[in-house]
């Protein structure tokens, strides 16, 4: 069956292909990791390099023992061409796999074992299956691909398929009480039920199965036949496979803006609007150049951009970054970051070109909500707003401290085992931030803090600095400091008790303050070993948790600056220094997989 | 069921330190009251953490309205279960303390009573796992172990979860009105009238040998 339907999948013709594997990316991948310099990663164990979360969607059926103890070069890949890492979504299907050169197609098939022969009408090309993946070989290149269906969009297809065939709900144990079927209501569904006809489970496989070998059929069709790769359709991504560097990376944002489900009201209701912010979107692509140093990997990113969003990008980088926040920063602090912006600007030009594409719409709805911003923009004081908010922000991470709290534990009555409850002290880990920003306007949140004294106790104000106490989960206190132009929140006690002025001499040095003023919009940077070792996994998102887990165990820092912001683009630079007798290959595939787990 | 499982198993997947008591009164004529409390006061901050979150391993978190309008309904449901009487549900939601009391007629129709509300309550696939015994009582000897469908969610916890079981306590108290005879779990103690016993294991233990909890009480003719 997988045979027959592989073949209906895999259509004929062809002819585009060079001799590149770069050449057999789908026109369907959005995020692609070109691996140029291979020699570095000859000594990867094939074992090592599928435990990346960046191979997860294909190492299942490779991940089986008989890849034990062998390296990538055991495993026949042609350490001349690049190894180009790909991922993309659409609407309906993901697909993930690689592209590589062959060398050795008997040593690549002591790795790839669990592959089949299917028969394919690619001319020159030889196509195998295995459960999860396909495998198509064209002169000499090797493409591993799965495309697999949306399962929201299985499960609604499968639904309404289930429900027009008058069947009751899969999940009838999970009604209310008073909805419940009686046991014979359930009894006679069940008698009802044709032997041959497929149950809800086996009726979703079969559609997941069907729609998984059309999608694939649709991208070998767009590779294959029509001769559109993400090569031949992208200029800025042939632009960037040139560039004589370690790696590259590519991610194409205006489709991942396309995607976006959160817009399907947008395009819906107000299609024209949504084509006018689909045309802001325009060029909305990210490339980045991954540069291998003796003891560092740089990675240099462009961020492109239509130019009506790059004029409201470079109205919101014409900012100086405030040298008061230096003091409140360490020199020797394990993370923080600076973000310098022009809010005022950025909202001049934002209300420039946004409000015309708003106003276009013959909506009711929204005509009413760009007339109140019309009102507000008229009458608001937009030079007190923004100069309550500057525009000039930090954040540090302090560490982890113990935080004290109380807790109430059972005691025992040894005679009886009756028990009692008593509260005692307890004290519980929690991550140390501090977060601030300039203001001209101290008189705000003083009045704010002010009011929301006179409502609950728990607001004190001390000298040098305002607590709220209890304010982190209902346990730890929250200190405010406003002075000197700063606006500072932290829950860092030592910062507020004995530091409310700065760290002095211990604050940012002048070297990484001219470093910070150079660097554009954004500066920051993180020392791998304190962060990730010293952060609870606990107080992250469960998506952010594989990240900070890449990174336990790493030693280096990592630095990240913003440069030159143009009408056309951005550029941002991530540097990641590590000790040289580290491996090199490997710190690059744990750079790889951070900006995989961070863009995927 | 969901929620459910959150309400029963959050407490072992999250707290670093856990208190859960079991207490089990049963008298001469097989009637008795049965008591689950859980705290998590000493793990505020993490619960809290939690609690804010929008899912965890890919499940829904509830919030508190959520739990609060679960456990009624268990408590409504398990009400009207037969020979099952004065439910009683209180939820701290300062220092997340649960703790549940139920009157029954006899250990079956507790047992019955749960696995019914449980398995109406839920919507996973595994609920035969909730159909099997896990206490039986003969008049003379209790037999108690932990459902597996309890034992299996736990042992499907990441490494990474499983440091936080490390200081937590679970303790099953059992009373009768006869003095006990013996019992089969060594680290079981008795009180010095012989009328309770009392298990107490670490939960990460627990987690690794499901069988620490496991004992048969005998009492005397």
């Amino acid at each position: 069956m997988k045979h027959t339907l592989f073949s209906v999948v895999i259509l004929l013709s062809a002819g585009m292909f060079g001799q590149k594997s770069e050449l057999m990316i789908p026109q369907e991948a959005v995020t692609v990791f070109s691996i140029n310099n291979l020699d570095l990663l000859k000594k990867i164990g094939v074992d090592q390099l599928i435990s990346y979360d960046f191979m997860n969607e294909i190492h299942q059926e490779l991940f089986d023992g008989s890849t034990d103890n062998k390296s990538l070069k055991d495993a026949g890949i042609d350490f001349d061409q690049r190894l180009n890492i790909f991922y993309g979504k659409t609407q309906n299907m993901e697909v993930s796999g690689f592209t590589f050169g062959i060398t050795d197609q008997a040593a690549l098939f002591s790795v790839f074992d669990d592959f089949d022969p299917l028969p394919s009408e690619i001319n020159g090309a030889k196509a195998y299956g295995s459960f999860f993946n396909n495998l198509v070989i064209k002169n000499n290149n090797g493409l591993l691909i799965r495309v697999e269906p949306i399962e929201s969009y299985v499960m609604s297809m499968t639904d309404s398929i289930w429900f027009s065939r008058g069947n009751l709900s899969p999940y009838y144990q999970g009604f209310d009480q008073n909805e419940a079927f009686s046991d014979d209501e359930l009894m006679a569904q069940d008698i009802s039920y044709e032997l041959l006809e497929k149950n809800y489970n086996e009726l979703r496989d079969s559609i997941q199965y069907v729609l998984q070998h059309q999608y694939l059929s649709e991208v070998f069709r767009g590779l294959f036949q029509e001769g559109k790769s993400l090569y031949s359709l992208s200029q800025p991504f042939r632009e960037v496979l040139v560039h004589p560097v370690a790696g590259v990376f590519y991610m194409d944002n205006e489709r991942n803006f396309d995607r976006a489900k959160n817009l399907w009201y947008l395009k819906s209701v107000l299609p024209s609007l949504y084509l006018d912010i689909q045309e802001l979107y325009q060029g909305n692509i990210i490339t980045g150049d991954l540069v291998l140093g003796a003891q560092s990997i740089d990675f240099n990113i462009t961020a492109s951009y239509s130019e009506p969003l790059g004029s409201i990008y470079l109205e919101m980088n014409d900012a100086k970054f405030d040298k008061r926040i230096a003091k409140y920063i360490k020199e020797d602090q394990s993370a923080f970051f600076t973000y310098t912006i022009n809010l005022e600007h950025a909202y001049n030009k934002a209300y420039e070109i946004v409000l015309p594409l708003l106003e276009k719409e013959k909506n009711i709805d929204l005509s009413m909500n760009v007339l109140t911003l019309k009102l507000a923009n008229a009458f608001i004081n937009k030079d007190a707003v923004f100069d309550a908010y500057k525009g000039c922000m930090f954040g540090t991470f302090n560490g982890v401290k113990k935080v004290k709290t109380r807790k109430i534990e059972f005691f025992y009555n040894e005679d009886t085992f009756e028990y009692g409850e008593r509260e005692t002290d307890a004290e519980e880990e929690m991550p140390i931030f501090t977060l601030g920003f300039t203001t001209g306007r101290p008189d705000v949140p003083e009045l704010i803090l002010e009011h929301l004294s006179t409502i609950t106790s728990n607001f004190e104000k001390t000298p040098n600095y305002w607590v709220y106490n209890k304010a982190i989960f209902d346990a730890a206190p929250l200190y405010m400091i406003n002075t000197d132009g700063l606006f500072i929140l932290t829950n860092d006690e030592d910062l507020a008790k004995n530091h409310a002025e700065g760290y002095g001499k211990a604050g940012l040095s002048n070297k990484t303050l001219k470093t910070i003023k150079k660097a554009g919009s954004m500066s920051g940077f993180a020392n791998l070993k304190a962060v990730a070792n010293q952060f609870p996994t606990d107080f992250l998102l469960p998506e952010q948790v594989p990240l900070m887990e890449s990174l336990r165990g790493k030693s280096g820092t990592m630095s990240l600056r913003s440069g030159k912001t143009t009408l056309q683009n951005t550029e941002i630079s991530l540097s990641y220094g590590f000790e040289s007798s580290e491996d090199s290959g490997k710190h690059l595939l744990d750079m790889l997989n951070t900006l995989y787990l961070l863009t995927k | 069921m969901k929620i459910t499982y959150i309400l029963f198993l959050l407490p072992l997947l999250l707290s670093s330190c856990i208190e859960i008591i079991d207490d089990l009164s049963i008298h001469s004529d097989g009637t008795g009251t049965f008591k689950y409390s859980i705290n998590l006061s000493s793990s505020k901050l993490k619960v809290n953490s939690i609690l804010s979150l929008d899912s965890l391993d890919g499940k829904k978190v509830p919030d508190l309205a959520e739990i609060e309008a679960k456990i009624t309904e268990f408590k409504n449901l398990l009400s009207q279960e037969p020979g099952i009487s004065m439910v009683k549900t209180d939820l701290n939601t300062s220092d997340f303390i649960l703790k549940i009391s139920i009157d029954f007629n006899s250990i079956s129709q507790l047992q019955s009573g749960i696995k019914s509300v449980l398995i109406r309550l839920g919507k996973e696939k595994d609920q035969y796992a909730i159909e099997e015994d896990w206490i039986s009582w003969d008049g003379k000897t209790l037999n108690r172990e932990i459902p597996s469908a309890v034992t299996s969610k736990v042992k499907s916890f990441e490494y990474s979860e499983m440091d936080l079981l490390k200081s937590g306590t679970y303790t099953s108290i059992t009373r009768f009105d006869k003095p006990i005879l013996k019992t089969s779990n060594s680290n079981c103690k008795l009180n010095p009238s012989r009328t309770a016993s009392m298990l107490q294991v670490n939960t990460y233990d627990l987690k690794l040998n499901n069988s620490l909890i496991e004992n048969a009480i005998t009492l005397t003719p």
